[in-house]
């Protein structure tokens, strides 16, 4: 009777313990992307704003993670005419380390992260930036391919 | 009298149509019979061929994906070391199909854990195929970091096709307990506890012996 019941509980519970790692669909994209028209001054060297929400409960490996098995969230803009693109500044990350693995110490984003585009305007006008921004996610438990997050930023220049 | 007759004549008539649905369907359930007992002992999904769908069950995961109770996809990959190696190797004995990448901490905690699991278990002829979902890492360093864990179970190298096979997840680690029979019987999805895994194992163990 035991043995029955083992047979019929064991599985019972392994499924349960399965279903309970994962509850619901992984999201499409662990990051959002806020699109904002920057209006800044002509032929100036300007800074824009770009803001980005990680999903809460994810987390991903900052620009410079500490592993160089990390894949590191890196923004790539395409060139675009009439505007010279400069450095990217990326935010400092912040210590992370999963919890069955405390000893392990990691860089990472979380919640709002803002990326900063140096750039300068040839001339008045509106320019629109293309890019992408590669990232690699995880939450407490799992860890998502590398995603690429397609970002667009409006300028204007006066 | 005449109604009487009337009458005996449907009732015949609906106990011949009985019968007679009756043997063909027990004629219909000896060739199914026969036809399952002709059927490979494997019942691996040809490689190219359409995956198994997933079924939706209370108990799914990783959202709507859950193949057990399936035929494992088969699949044909190369060894660190350029070594094919196919699933259908393995007819006949348990095996732990995981998928993992070197950006992935999770992975990397548990597979010390199937290292330990693996040789408890060797005498049982469990099998542990790891599958290394590293796209732009060289060969190189995915066979450092599998040498650091302790890995010594062959470690293959994606082809794109065998994740897509296996219901195009999109999370690691992400594992597959195959049955000697090729049945997957348990499957999970990010790191589970060491105690979890050993009892997939086992059930995976049993259901082999069973067959």
């Amino acid at each position: 009777m035991k043995r029955l019941l083992n047979l019929l509980v064991v599985p019972v519970f392994a499924a349960g313990l399965a279903s309970a790692q994962m509850n619901g669909p992984v999201p499409k994209s662990f990051v959002n992307y806020a699109a904002e028209p920057a209006s800044i001054a002509a032929k100036k060297p300007a800074v824009v704003e770009l803001h980005f929400k990680v999903l809460d409960g994810y987390h991903m490996n900052s620009h410079t993670p500490k592993s160089e098995l990390l894949i590191p969230t890196v923004l790539k803009l395409e060139p675009a005419t009439g505007v010279k693109l400069g450095a990217i500044d990326y935010p400092v990350g912040h210590e992370y380390s999963f919890s069955f693995n405390p000893q392990e110490k990691l860089d990472v984003y979380t919640g709002d992260v803002t990326l900063k585009t140096h750039l300068t305007a040839a001339a008045a006008g509106t320019y629109t930036v293309k890019g992408v921004l590669s990232y690699q996610a995880c939450d407490n438990a799992a860890c998502y391919p590398p995603k690429k997050l397609p970002v667009e930023i409006e300028v204007t220049a006066k | 009298m005449k109604r009487n007759l009337a009458v005996l004549g449907v009732v015949a008539l609906l106990v011949a149509a009985l019968v007679w649905a009756g043997v063909q369907n027990l004629r219909a359930r000896r060739l199914a019979a026969e036809k399952a007992k002709q059927a490979p002992e494997l019942a691996l999904v040809k490689e190219g061929a359409a995956p198994p769908t997933p079924s939706v069950s209370a108990d799914s995961f990783v959202g709507d994906l859950d193949l057990r109770g399936k035929p494992a996809p088969a699949f044909t990959l190369t060894t660190l070391e350029g070594k094919k190696v196919s699933l259908s190797d393995y007819k006949g004995k348990p095996v732990l199909v995981n998928f993992w990448a070197t950006w992935c901490a999770p992975c990397k905690l548990e597979m010390p854990w199937f290292e330990e699991l693996r040789k408890k278990y060797a005498g049982q002829g469990f099998i542990i195929l790891g599958i290394s979902e590293d796209e732009d890492e060289p060969k190189e360093a995915i066979a450092k970091a599998a040498n650091k864990l302790g890995v010594t179970y062959p470690i293959l190298l994606t082809d794109h096709k065998a994740d897509k096979a296996y219901g195009d997840f999109a999370i690691l680690p992400m594992s597959f307990y195959v049955a000697g029979n090729g049945t997957i019987v348990e499957q999970s999805a990010g790191l589970g506890s060491k105690d979890d895994i050993e009892t997939k194992i086992k059930k995976t163990i049993a259901a082999t012996g069973a067959m």
